[in-house]
């Protein structure tokens, strides 16, 4: 990765081979170095603190010396001692992995004083380029979550496991129970998928030696994806789908962009088409509930879920008996499937000629167009059907081969509901003795309807290897608790070829064990030996793992060890080739079935929020006070309505409502959604958790309970719900008080056509002019350009600036009275009418006046500017009148209203020592970064040369997927944002108050034929 | 100025703990008795009597002959010297000893100085003409000699000390008492 | 016309009026007057107990909040300052007006000026994040470079006129009590009255050079005193007209808001000379009918002149053209919180119309009504200019909603606590009527007035 080299030039992150084997240091500990518990190796007398200081500065010593090539000794020494490599203040970055149970991403972990303080993207790895999710930011504050549990437990349960006392137990007493458990064979194992490939080896070789079986779940199901696959074209795959390579994009009730499947590196490549030239792309999205994706649509269609194979049905109708486009046109069976789908647009009510138009446009982009359905919002009975329809589409537009790639799948999603229930019957039959459950929580995710709690009752021996006592860990009898991703090792294959390594990053801070290890002690405890299964330890296994499986594969790439510590390095081993796979399409498979999705009046979707998704971060305050990318709204899951059933139901925003589906009557408040279909009700998972911990546990309400198993698949969409409103109000908090733009000049948007005539023809700049000579700044001056057209809301950035600034959650009780802290916000405005809205966004940061309002205003002269036109708050000078505030048009700044700094051990470690914890009563905002800014100008002095374009980066800018954030030195010509700043479609956010901003926009272009109303009149130049 | 300061101390002292001086004093029970008193007493070749009254009496000045007091000229003064030091602490401590980029506003931004400069004018003004008149008229002062406690109430009096030129006892008395002084009587004021 | 009506009445001499007066100091207080003190001591604990609570846990017990930064703390200490002006006016300006009227209710005026600048300036210090640092706002020579305070910023400006304003207004009251003292002091039979209250009057003699030089202070005072008074609600209005903020970014502020001021003092003028003659009735002879009855003119006159600026704003709201002015004014009338608004347009433009009817002026009970509903009214008044203003203003996605919590209505009820608790004991303590300045007055009205001064 040498682009975090030369970020990073001092000092080196990983040591060369020759180095740490010659190493005294290291050759000492390498013979007393043991494998235990960390506490066993701490001296009793110590009191916390020295014990904790002491684990946290060996491990750092311990992860440095060895360049992280090995498991992290547990040898404790202080920094009297300091490795070569530490050097206290200067961080440490390690390439890792990172996999969110969908999506895989390579990121880098930055460390301080051996303790990992942030996620960044690891722009070497293909699949995220550097992009980040703000599940992948906020996974770091999980590692110091204090609801964790320290150390392995064990369930004392009845008969009828209803009764739970926990105790303590040692690892050594739990292997050896387990294993004697182990010994009546009948293992069973339920997973997540398992995208480590070492790991998936293990459990299967393990299995296997056990005589047991391993099924495997996703929380999200993508199941009708690969089914949809396999009825298409035979093979049971993710296929890859190349957006960059689309000119066209239909996203029917698909979420590419926010939740579905793996959206950071669909967002990349989306943003690679949305250049505002004759290139960019198209993206039309048809669906009900309205999505992140939808709101980046350029144009927008709302359809009922129920309605989704009706319109695919009506397109592919279009398509292939109207146009006669592609091969499928002469299939009989496939012309008489379609016929009775003729005139659906009424059914549907689109306009009429709708879907017509779409098939004309789409079938311009034959080859270079993209059709995309699926997610939870259709998952109803039709859900394969949708896939195969989808995918009949796609090739008859020539699109398979081109922009769906099945040559290297995505290398996810094979759990699947049948597994599930396969489980279940096996239970039954009484063939399980022994289930050990890892990295989902069934429990939780899985419905009571669907009897799957009552079977773990009923196996005699359940094992989860969890990381707390939670919904399953509460149903299970032994818990070895695992370690933290960022505490092991393992690897990553996001798509076949394209692997990854994780390495852990600090020494585990509790008596935890991996997963992988508590295999390998049970299998030395059964005394069986395959080859790699004697591994003495998770991390020998991985490294002959890799030895064996994919060195080979390398060319040129050395010895072994040297292709370890290099892919160690880079965080990525890429050996997936030129994928030119062209599968045809198999008729055979559309005459199999029949629209089995009644249309009810009123029906219940389910569906994942970009924060929570289905809630393994749920405990995470981070993510409980994300501001959902749509809504706005935090700390809460609702029923979301149309406006128009709104207006019929008589509802209003947080009025509670019951809902009855199949059989349950829940209550629950109304959130009234602005650009959702009639006719449908929104509800999203991963909240109501019950033993997620302190922060999670009784926030919403759990939607996975209202999942209908249907024979072998899992319904989360397409159910009849019967609504009445209730007397009772309740109070959702948002961090955004007005959702329209008043036709102010806030997001300014143009078409494609205005924006090739006349780039910012539409920005309207008033004349101004002022009494003082402005301020000269010779040295260097920074700035930011926002890019509002490739901006997703996707708000990766602000959850990355919530971990590099120290940035407090303040609670729902707190939110409600806007007191919430993030420093970088994204503002949601809802564009035309309200029925069927559309959206922009705009991230607001500190804008950096160079005439800064503030700054005037501030009576101790707490916020001055700096000479490189940084707008800089002095925490330790303001006394707090917060006329600062009151005078920033922008309202970026925020106030410590209470004390917030005292967060619950161990959260403190996740601070970033750089940046100033700011304490009661002082005002705080975005600083642009400036701890970034002096680290690298040092750097850069220390090496005596200039900084150069792209040194700095903020926090923000390097976790956007989309890439839409610029930063840099203004007064350098050549930069980057030098270039952007002045041209003619960037613009000041409020320019006629003069405040001069260091941040300008550049405006959103919409792919369309004309632009939706911003509220009251427009404004014209 | 070190003699002068001392000047003033000394002075002060002598103020507090001035216990007056012997003299003869006529009370009235009517102020314009007691005003067409001083004018008499005046034309009789008195000089340096003092009137006591408990409240200002018009037309006491021109009978006794007080000039127009030179208080203003210290307001004056101390004013603008207020507001001069109101411009010059704002230019050096914004301009001179620590510049700071405020708002983009220049260092020595006048206009935003012109309150404090009006504040300090009226601040010093206020304080030196009440500090000159405590000054003048020998305040404070511990326990000084009463003629006559309702001379701070509803009676008005005369006061001739020895020291004042022309004092004659006698015919002091004796005007007083034609003057329709209800009390003449040796005192210490 | 003045001149006609006695100023005094009863006929009252010289010994009558030092008798009367003195006698609030020297008599033991009637109950009632006892009553009365401890009903503000009680609000006045209140306040100690909520600011405690503030300052103890932090700000956010208080409904300030995003964007809202500023609520019930600044409306109060506005409100407070807005009070005093009226004081100042009596005793200053109409006394350069050589106003005889003024003389009995002067005293009275500046007390409620002092006291309701004191309280006033308790806010500005407590509104602050961490108030153990507010003197931080002040320029003193310090270790940190020294690093000076920011005189751009109007919030410096106020300190620099309400300490001005406090200093002088203390002074200036000071110096009018300094004979009254002397009377008190030589009228003490008692050892300790007669020492303390001689301390307190530094000894005064009344000779007639003192007189001369005094009377020229006095007037020099009431001189600086105007331009003073005038000064200091401008640069308060200037917090929020310096701002870059829709509803504060305005350059009517500053005669708007001392209009306002001078409106709210004399409500609060009348609300306390109702309740002095309430409690203290011997003072009916001073504080009598006609000076209630020009107050009340006064209050009908300013009324309508704030009634003017709130109709300014709307025809400036047009006449800008600019958007979030022309928002602005219309959330302000018909947004969320447009009960604020309605408030402060019938306390204030509505109501005091009553008091075009002569019957009116002169009955107790209506004057004090209208009085309170005056200072509500004006309470409102700057609700409106500093919250509806900041809860919705630039970018729509910042508009917030204001809630009062209990602290806000603890801060605000108690602060009058601290006030009445200070003016009552001002009562007892304190010649309350300017003995020395009514004298000369006393007379007025009788014989045709000639023996007055004039």
């Amino acid at each position: 990765m040498e682009n975090i080299n030369d970020l990073k030039p001092q000092p080196k992150y990983w040591m060369s081979l020759e180095q740490w084997t010659q190493d005294p240091e290291f050759l000492k500990m390498a013979e007393n170095e043991f494998l235990s518990s960390p506490l066993s190796s701490e001296d009793g007398k110590d009191g916390w603190a020295r014990r904790e200081f002491l684990k946290l500065m060996g491990a750092s010593l311990a992860l440095t010396t060895f360049g992280c090539v090995r498991r992290p000794a547990e040898k404790i020494i202080p920094y009297a001692k300091r490795p070569v490599e530490v050097v206290p203040g200067i961080p440490d970055y390690y390439a890792s992995s990172y996999f969110d149970g969908a999506e895989g991403l390579g990121i880098v972990v930055q460390t301080r004083e051996g303790r990992p303080i942030k996620i960044e993207g690891n722009t070497e790895h293909p699949a995220n380029e550097g992009g980040m999710s703000a599940r992948a930011h906020a996974h770091i504050l999980k590692l110091y979550d204090p609801d964790r549990a320290t150390g392995p437990l064990k369930n004392l349960q009845n008969e009828k496991k209803t009764n739970n006392q926990t105790v303590n137990i040692t690892w050594d007493k739990l292997d050896q129970e387990v294993v004697e458990q182990l010994k009546k064979g009948k293992v069973a194992f339920l997973t997540a998928t398992i995208a480590s490939p070492a790991t998936k080896e293990l459990i299967q070789s393990f299995a296997s030696q056990v005589g047991g079986k391993t099924y495997e779940m996703d929380e999200i199901p993508y199941e009708a994806v690969r089914e949809g696959q396999k009825l298409s074209y035979g093979d049971d795959v993710v296929p890859q789908y190349r957006i960059d390579k689309a000119k066209y994009i239909l996203a029917v009730n698909n979420d590419f962009i926010g939740t579905w499947l793996t959206p950071v590196a669909f967002q990349k490549m989306f943003s690679k088409t949305r250049n505002p030239d004759e290139n960019m792309s198209k993206l039309t999205v048809v669906e009900s509930l309205l999505s992140l994706t939808g709101s980046n649509a350029d144009e927008r269609f709302r359809i009922k879920p129920s309605q989704t194979l009706d319109f695919l049905m009506g397109l592919a109708y279009q398509l292939n008996n109207v146009m006669k486009v592609g091969g499928a046109t002469a299939n009989a069976d496939i012309l008489s499937a379609l016929k009775e789908y003729a005139q659906v647009d009424a059914r549907l009510g689109l306009k009429e000629g709708t879907i017509a138009r779409i098939a004309e446009e789409i079938a311009h982009h034959r080859g270079e167009s993209l059709v995309l359905s699926g997610g939870m919002t259709t998952g109803g009975k039709d859900a394969v059907a949708i896939q195969v329809v989808t995918n009949l589409i796609n090739s008859i537009l020539g699109n398979e081969g081109t922009t769906v790639l099945a040559g290297a799948p995505l290398n996810t999603a094979r759990g699947s509901y049948k597994q599930v229930s396969d489980l279940m019957k096996a239970i039954k039959d009484k063939s399980v003795e022994t289930l050990i459950i890892y990295g989902v929580n069934p429990t939780y995710a899985l419905p009571e309807a669907s009897g799957f709690q009552e079977a773990l009752r009923n196996v005699p021996v359940v094992i989860y290897a969890g990381d707390r006592k939670d919904e399953t860990g509460f149903q299970a009898d032994y818990i070895p608790t695992v370690h933290h991703e960022l505490e092991n090792w393992g690897d990553l294959e996001t798509s076949q070829g394209v692997f990854s390594l994780q390495q852990p990053t600090i020494q585990p801070l509790y008596d935890t064990r991996s997963f992988q290890d508590s295999l390998l002690a049970w299998a030395k405890g059964l005394g069986k030996k395959s080859a790699r299964l004697g591994s003495e330890n998770w991390h020998e296994y991985l490294k002959s793992y890799w030895k064996s499986e994919i060195y080979p594969k390398v060319s040129k790439a050395g010895t072994f060890d040297n292709f370890w510590v290099d892919s160690l390095k880079s965080g990525v081993v890429n050996l997936a080739k030129k994928d030119s796979s062209h599968r045809s399409f198999k008729a055979a498979s559309f005459s199999t079935f029949k629209k089995r999705d009644a249309v009810p009046e009123m029906e219940l979707v389910l569906y994942p929020t970009v924060g929570l998704r289905s809630g393994e971060l749920a405990n995470v305050s981070w993510m409980q006070e994300f501001p959902d990318p749509v809504t706005k709204l935090v700390w809460d899951n609702y029923f979301t309505f149309s406006i128009g059933d709104a207006k019929k139901l008589k509802l209003s925003q947080g009025r509670m409502v019951s809902v009855k589906v199949n059989g349950q009557t829940i209550e629950g408040p109304a959130h009234i959604q602005p650009g959702q279909a009639e006719g449908v009700v929104g509800l999203a998972v991963g909240y109501g958790r019950t033993r997620g911990g302190k922060v999670c546990d009784g926030v919403g309400i759990n939607a996975f309970n209202l999942a209908q198993p249907d024979g072998d698949q899992l319904l989360t969409a397409g159910f009849k719900a019967e609504v009445t409103p209730l007397s009772k109000r309740y109070d959702l908090a948002t961090t955004q008080g007005h959702n329209t733009m008043e036709g102010r000049q806030i997001v300014v948007e143009e078409t494609l056509a205005q924006f090739m005539k006349k780039p910012g023809g539409q920005i309207h700049h008033p004349k101004m002019m002022t009494m003082w000579s402005e301020h000269k700044y010779p040295g260097r001056k920074w700035a930011m350009t926002i890019d509002l057209n490739k901006c997703t809301g996707c708000s990766a950035c602000l959850t990355a600036c919530q971990s590099e600034n120290n940035i407090p959650t303040v609670g729902k009780k707190y939110v409600l009275q806007g007191r919430e802290m993030h420093w970088l916000r994204i503002d949601r405005y809802y564009t035309g009418e309200p029925e069927d809205a559309g959206v922009v966004n705009q991230p607001i940061v500190c804008m950096h006046c160079d005439n800064a309002p503030c700054e005037t205003v501030c009576p101790v002269a707490a916020t001055t500017h700096s000479d490189e036109g940084t707008n800089d708050m002095i925490y330790n000078r303001c006394v707090g009148t917060r006329y600062c505030s009151n005078n920033c048009p922008y309202k970026v700044r925020r106030f410590n209203w209470f004390s917030y700094t005292d967060v619950k051990q161990p959260l403190n470690l996740a601070m970033n020592p750089e940046v100033t914890v700011r304490n009661r009563g002082v005002m705080e905002k975005c600083t642009f970064c400036i701890h970034r800014i002096k680290f690298e100008e040092s750097q850069a002095k220390m090496h005596d040369r200039e900084l150069k374009d792209g040194d700095v980066k903020t926090a923000c800018q390097e976790s956007c997927p989309t890439n839409a954030i610029i930063f840099g030195n203004i007064n350098d010509p050549n930069s980057e944002v030098a270039k952007r700043f002045k041209q003619p479609m960037m613009y000041d956010l409020l320019e006629e108050l003069n405040t001069k901003p260091s941040v300008r926009y550049h405006t959103k272009v919409r792919n369309a034929a004309q632009i939706k109303s911003h509220g009251k009149e427009e404004h014209n130049t | 100025m070190r003699e002068a300061s001392m000047g003033i101390i000394d002075k002060a002292i002598s103020c507090i703990s001035d216990k007056g001086q012997d003299g003869i004093a006529g009370i009235w029970d009517d102020e314009h008795k007691l005003v067409e008193a001083a004018k008499k007493t005046r034309d009789s070749g008195v000089v340096g009597f003092e009137a006591i009254s408990p409240f200002p009496l018009h037309g006491i000045d021109e009978a006794m002959g007080i000039p127009l007091s030179f208080i203003p000229w210290v307001t004056f003064v101390f004013g603008l010297s207020g507001c001069a030091f109101g411009l010059w602490f704002t230019w050096w401590t914004s301009a001179v000893n620590w510049p700071i980029l405020i708002g983009g506003k220049p260092m020595f931004s006048l206009p935003a100085f012109i309150p404090i400069m009006f504040e300090l004018t009226i601040l010093f003004g206020a304080l030196s003409s009440v500090a000159s008149l405590f000054f003048i008229c020998g305040l404070p002062r511990v326990e000084p000699p009463v003629i006559d406690p309702d001379l701070t109430s509803h009676r008005f009096a005369l006061f001739v000390p020895k020291t004042a030129k022309g004092f004659d006892k006698q015919r002091l008395m004796d005007l007083f008492k034609s003057l329709g002084a209800d009390e003449v009587k040796e005192t210490r004021f | 016309m003045m001149h006609r009506t006695p100023l005094i009445l009863g006929k009252k001499t010289y010994k009558d009026i030092s008798d009367d007066i003195c006698a609030l100091v020297e008599r033991f207080p009637s109950p009632r007057f006892m009553l009365g003190l401890a009903g503000a001591q009680f609000l006045f604990l209140i306040f100690v107990l909520v600011q405690g609570a503030i300052v103890f846990k932090g700000l956010g017990l208080m409904g300030v909040s995003h964007p809202v930064g500023w609520a019930t703390d600044i409306v109060t200490f506005v409100f407070w300052i807005g009070i005093g002006h009226a004081g100042t006016l009596i005793s200053a300006i109409l006394f350069l007006f050589r106003q005889k009227w003024r003389t009995s209710i002067a005293r009275t005026a500046e007390a409620m000026t002092v006291f309701a600048v004191m309280t006033a300036g308790l806010f500005p210090i407590l509104h602050v994040g961490r108030p153990w640092l507010a003197y931080w706002l002040l320029p003193y020579p310090n270790q940190r470079g020294p690093l000076w305070v920011n005189f751009r910023s109007p919030l410096i400006w106020d300190v620099f006129a309400v300490s001005t304003y406090a200093t002088v207004s203390i002074v200036f009251w000071y110096v009018g009590m300094v004979p009254d003292f002397a009377t008190v002091r030589d009228r003490a039979k008692n050892i300790w009255r007669k020492r303390i209250y001689g301390l307190l009057s530094l000894g005064w003699r009344g000779t007639a050079h003192d007189w001369n030089h005094y009377e020229m202070v006095y007037m020099l005072l009431a001189g600086l005193a105007t331009p003073l008074v005038l000064s200091v609600h401008s640069i308060v209005s200037f917090d929020f007209a310096v701002s870059s903020l829709p509803g504060w970014h305005t350059t009517i502020f500053p005669p708007y808001f001392v209009a306002g001021a001078i409106f709210s003092g004399f409500g609060m003028c009348i609300t306390l000379m109702t309740i002095f003659r309430a409690l203290v009735p011997t003072i009916k002879d001073y504080i009598t009918m006609e000076h209630l009855d020009v107050m009340n003119r006064i209050i009908l006159a300013t009324g309508m002149m704030v009634g003017y600026s709130y109709g300014s704003e709307f025809f400036v709201a047009w006449y800008s053209g600019v958007e979030y002015e022309q928002y602005m004014i219309l959330n302000r009338a018909l947004g969320p919180l447009n009960y604020s608004y309605w408030t402060m347009v019938t306390c204030n433009v509505l109501i005091p119309q009553i008091f075009w009817f002569r019957k009116m002026r002169r009955n107790l009970w209506v004057m004090f009504i209208v009085s309170i509903f005056v200072n509500i009214g004006m309470w409102f008044e700057r609700f409106v200019i500093t919250v509806t203003s900041l809860h919705r203003d630039f970018l729509p996605s910042n508009w917030g909603m204001f809630h009062f919590t209990m602290f806000d209505f603890g801060a605000l009820f108690g602060s009058f606590g601290l006030f009445l608790t200070l003016f009552l004991l001002y009562l007892r303590v304190l010649p309350s009527v300017s003995i020395a300045e009514v004298k000369p007055v006393s007379k007025v009205g009788y014989e045709g007035g000639e023996h007055g001064h004039h």
